[in-house]
C-alpha cells in the first residue's frame, strides 16, 4: 500500500461510495474532511435578560389570576361572599372582559359581537340547569379530600397552560389548541366544579360556577389580546394586578404571602437568570444527515 | 490474506418477506459471502404464519424466530426475552460472528448484547441517517450508544452516515468502515432499444410518506409540467401523502400526464423503471439510497435532493442534484431533460457494473469480520468500565442491564449446558460457481 504513496501522483482519497475500494486506502479512512460540514450550534439565539423577564410577566400574572380565583373560593366558602355580591361579580367581570375585548379587536363586526352574546347566554343558560346537580355531585366526599384534588388539579392546571397564546381562540382562527393545552383547561374546569359542590345553595353554586368559568377560560384570551394590543399595557396590567393579589392574600395569611412571593420572584428573576446562564451549555449539531426541512408551508 | 471462512449469524428484524434496503443489503450480502465459502445464516422475527427455519436460495438458512412484530416490523423490546434462543442458534450453528443490522431493529440490538455477553465478536451495520434534536432521536442515539460502546467493528453505508454515526455513538472514526450497498445489475436492465424520444418521461417510485418528500413532488410536478409540455410523470408508490399527490393532479387537470400506479411490488419495479428517460427523487433523508442505483442501473438519469449521503452514490454526470427547494428542482429537471440526449442507457448500465458489484461488497464486509476476529477478548470488567463512560446515569443503567444479562447467561448455561445442545451438521451445498 505504501508503494503508492511514493509514485508521482498518488490517486487522492474522495469522499465518494461509488467505484469499490479505493486503491491505497482503508474503507475506515478518515481524511481530515471527516465532519467538515458539521455545523455547531447555529440556531443558539443570544438571548437578553431583561427580555426574559418581560416575557416572564405573563407567566405571574396569570399566577396572580388563579390566585385570585382561589381567593373568591375562599372567601366564599367561608361565607363572607354572599350570592349577590357574586353575581355583581359575574357581571362586572362579563362586561370588563367584552369592553376590552372590543377595545383591543382590530376587525369588530356587529355579527361577531352578536355571535359572542349568543353563546355566552347559552352557556349561562345551561350552567343555571346544571347547577342542582353540580351541588350535590361530591356530597359524599369529605372536604379535606375536595381541597387535595383541587389543589392539585390546580398545579397541573398551572404547569399545563398555555402562557404564550389563549386556549380559547376567536373564531376562524387557524391553529388549534395544543392537547396540553386542553388538559390544563379541563383540570380548571374539573376544579371549579369540585370546589362548587361544597357550597349552600343553588345560586352559590351557579354564581361560583359562572365565576370560575369565566376566568378559565376567557382570563387567558382578555390577557392575550391586552398583549396584542399594547406591552406596555400589558406590564401596566400585571403590575396592578401583582401588587392587588399579594394585598388580599397578606390579608388572608402572612405565610401564605410570603410563599407566594417567594413564587413570584422565582418565576420573575430566578427563572430568567437560570435560562440565561444555562445556555452557555446549550451542545447542538447539524449536519448534513439533518432531514431537510421544506421551505413552504403544507397546507393539508 | 488469510483466507480464513467464518461462520456468520446476520440478525434483523427486517428480512424477506418484507422489502427495503436493509431486507436487500442483508439478502444480497449473505449470497455472496456463501458463495465466498462461509456459512451464514440469518435471524429475524415471524412474518405472518412464516415461522421456524426457511431455506432460501443458495442454502441460505433462515430461522423466523416466533416472536410477534409489534409496530413497524419491530419485536417488542424485552432485552432479556431473546436470550435463551439466541443462545441456542448460536451454539446450534457453532457461530463464529454476530453481524446485526439497522438501529432501528430491536432485535438486532439484543442479539448483539447477547452475543458480546457469551464473548463473541460482533459486527454493526448502521443503514441511517438521525438528527440530534428530537426526543425520539435522542432515545435512538442512546440505544445505539449502548449497543456500540461494546461493538467490535462497525460500517456504515456512506461517508455522511459514518459521520453520522460516529457523532451518535462516540465511536473511534478508524472502527467505522464505510461499505455501500450495491445493486443487482443483472437484474436491472435497461430497455433493449431506447424509449421514444418525443415525450420525456420522468418516474418517481417511493413511499408517498413526508420522509420521502412527497410535498415536493406536490410542487414540482405542475410546475415541471406547465414549463415542459412533452413531459409525463409516473409515480409508483403508496402512501398517507396519496392523496395530496391525487389532488395536486385534479387541481392542475394533469390526469393525462401523471399517471398514478399505487404501491409497485419490487418484481415489477424494472419493467416501470424502463418506461421512462429521468428517475427523480425526493427524499428529505437519505443514507444511501438504492433506489437511484437500481434507476442508473437501467440506465435513467436521475434528478435528487442534495440530501444525506446521495451526492456520493453516483458520479457527478449520471447525477443531478438540487436542493430539497421547489424550485431548484425544476431547474434540475430542465438541466436533466438538456442533457438527456447525450445519455445512453446501455453505456450507463455497463458503468454501473464498474462502479456497483455486491461481490465486492462482500469482499469489503469480509475484511471487517477479519479485523473483528483480531480484536483481543475482554472481560466483563473491561466491558463493563466503557459502559460505564456513556453517561452519568445512562452508564449506569447500561452497566446494570450487562451484569443482569450476564447472570442470566451463566443461569442458563448451568439450566441447559451446552453440550446438551445438539449442533446441526454443515451441509455442502453443491457449488454453482457462475462469476468465480
Amino acid at each position: 500500500m505504501d508503494s503508492n504513496s511514493s509514485s508521482p501522483t498518488p490517486p487522492r482519497w474522495r469522499k465518494v461510495a461509488y467505484g469499490g475500494m479505493q486503491p491505497g486506502f482503508d474503507d475506515n479512512h478518515t481524511d481530515e474532511s471527516f465532519l467538515e460540514h458539521m455545523v455547531m450550534n447555529a440556531n443558539v439565539v443570544k438571548r437578553d435578560i431583561l427580555k426574559v423577564m418581560q416575557d416572564s410577566v405573563s407567566i405571574s400574572q396569570y399566577l396572580c389570576i388563579v390566585a385570585l380565583v382561589m381567593l373568591v373560593w375562599t372567601y366564599t366558602l367561608r361565607s363572607t361572599l354572599d350570592e349577590n355580591s357574586l353575581l355583581l361579580l359575574d357581571v362586572s367581570l362579563l362586561g370588563s372582559g367584552f369592553l376590552i375585548l372590543v377595545l383591543t379587536e382590530e376587525m369588530l363586526s356587529l355579527n361577531l359581537l352578536f355571535h359572542y352574546i349568543l353563546n355566552i347566554s347559552f352557556f349561562i343558560t345551561g350552567l343555571y340547569v346544571l347547577a342542582p346537580i353540580y351541588q350535590t355531585l361530591t356530597r359524599s366526599i369529605s372536604s379535606d379530600s375536595i381541597w387535595a384534588v383541587t389543589i392539585s388539579l390546580l398545579v397541573l392546571h398551572l404547569f399545563l397552560h398555555d402562557y404564550s397564546g389563549s386556549t380559547i381562540k376567536a373564531p376562524g382562527a387557524l391553529q388549534n389548541p395544543t392537547l396540553t393545552s386542553c388538559i390544563s383547561l379541563n383540570a380548571s374546569v374539573v376544579a371549579s366544579v369540585f370546589i362548587a359542590s361544597r357550597l349552600p345553595s343553588r345560586l352559590h353554586v351557579f354564581a361560583i360556577m359562572l365565576f370560575s368559568l369565566l376566568v378559565f377560560l376567557f382570563a387567558p384570551l382578555v390577557t392575550y389580546c391586552v398583549k396584542k394590543y399594547s406591552f406596555r399595557l400589558h406590564l401596566f396590567f400585571s403590575f396592578a394586578l401583582m401588587v392587588v393579589t399579594l394585598a388580599f392574600v397578606y390579608m388572608l395569611h402572612q405565610l401564605v404571602f410570603v410563599l407566594f412571593l417567594g413564587i413570584l420572584v422565582f418565576v420573575n428573576v430566578v427563572c430568567p437568570y437560570w435560562l440565561i446562564h444555562i445556555q452557555e451549555y446549550k451542545f447542538e449539531i447539524n449536519g448534513p444527515w439533518d432531514e431537510a426541512k421544506l421551505c413552504f408551508d403544507i397546507t393539508d | 490474506m488469510a483466507n480464513q471462512k467464518h461462520r456468520i449469524l446476520m440478525v434483523s428484524d427486517f428480512f424477506y418477506p418484507n422489502f427495503g434496503g436493509v431486507e436487500n443489503h442483508i439478502y444480497y450480502l449473505s449470497q455472496c459471502l456463501l458463495k465466498l465459502g462461509h456459512k451464514v445464516v440469518v435471524m429475524t422475527h415471524a412474518y405472518g404464519n412464516r415461522s421456524g427455519v426457511r431455506y432460501m436460495t443458495g442454502g441460505l438458512k433462515v430461522y423466523y424466530v416466533p416472536w410477534r412484530p409489534f409496530v413497524m416490523q419491530n419485536t417488542l423490546p424485552t432485552f432479556y426475552g431473546t436470550l435463551p434462543i439466541i443462545r441456542t442458534i448460536l451454539i446450534r450453528e457453532k457461530i463464529s460472528l454476530v453481524h446485526g443490522h439497522q438501529a432501528f431493529s430491536t432485535l438486532c440490538h439484543e442479539a448483539l448484547m447477547h452475543a458480546r455477553t457469551m464473548g463473541y465478536k460482533v459486527v454493526f451495520t448502521d443503514h441511517s441517517l438521525y438528527g440530534f434534536a428530537d426526543v425520539g432521536s435522542i432515545h435512538m442515539n442512546k440505544v445505539l450508544q449502548f449497543t456500540l460502546a461494546d461493538v467490535s467493528q462497525a460500517i456504515c453505508v456512506s461517508h455522511t452516515s459514518k459521520e453520522n454515526t460516529v457523532l451518535r455513538s462516540g465511536l473511534p472514526p478508524e472502527k467505522v468502515f464505510v461499505i455501500p450497498n450495491a445493486v443487482d445489475t443483472a437484474m436491472f436492465k435497461p430497455a433493449p432499444e431506447r424509449p421514444r424520444n418525443d415525450e420525456i418521461i420522468i418516474v418517481v417510485i417511493s413511499r408517498l410518506v413526508y420522509r420521502k418528500g412527497a410535498d415536493l413532488l406536490v410542487e414540482v410536478i405542475p410546475e415541471v409540467c406547465r414549463v415542459h409540455p412533452n413531459v409525463r410523470f409516473i409515480v409508483g408508490g403508496d402512501g398517507p401523502k396519496r392523496v395530496r399527490l391525487e389532488e395536486m393532479r385534479e387541481k392542475h387537470s394533469l390526469q393525462d400526464r401523471v399517471e398514478m400506479l399505487g404501491a409497485v411490488p419490487h418484481a415489477q419495479v424494472r419493467s416501470v423503471l424502463i418506461s421512462g428517460h429521468i428517475f427523480l427523487n425526493s427524499s428529505l433523508t437519505e443514507a444511501f439510497c438504492i433506489a437511484i442505483l437500481e434507476a442508473a442501473s437501467c440506465g435513467l438519469l436521475t434528478v435528487s435532493t442534495r440530501v444525506g449521503g446521495v451526492p456520493e452514490v453516483l458520479p457527478d454526470d449520471m447525477i443531478v442534484l438540487a436542493e430539497p427547494d421547489p424550485v431548484d428542482m425544476v431547474l434540475a429537471i430542465r438541466k436533466a431533460i438538456s442533457i438527456l440526449p447525450k445519455i445512453d442507457p446501455q453505456v450507463m448500465h455497463e458503468r454501473m457494473k464498474e462502479l456497483y458489484d455486491w461481490h465486492d461488497v462482500a469482499k469489503r464486509t469480509e475484511i471487517v469480520y477479519d479485523r473483528a476476529l483480531k480484536c483481543p477478548n475482554q472481560n466483563l470488567l473491561d466491558r463493563l468500565s466503557r459502559y460505564l463512560s456513556c453517561g452519568a446515569w445512562a452508564g449506569k443503567l447500561f452497566c446494570l442491564v450487562m451484569i443482569i444479562d450476564y447472570l442470566l447467561w451463566r443461569l442458563l448455561q448451568l439450566w441447559k449446558p451446552a453440550e446438551d445442545i445438539e449442533e446441526v451438521p454443515d451441509i455442502v451445498q453443491p457449488n454453482h460457481q457462475d462469476d468465480f
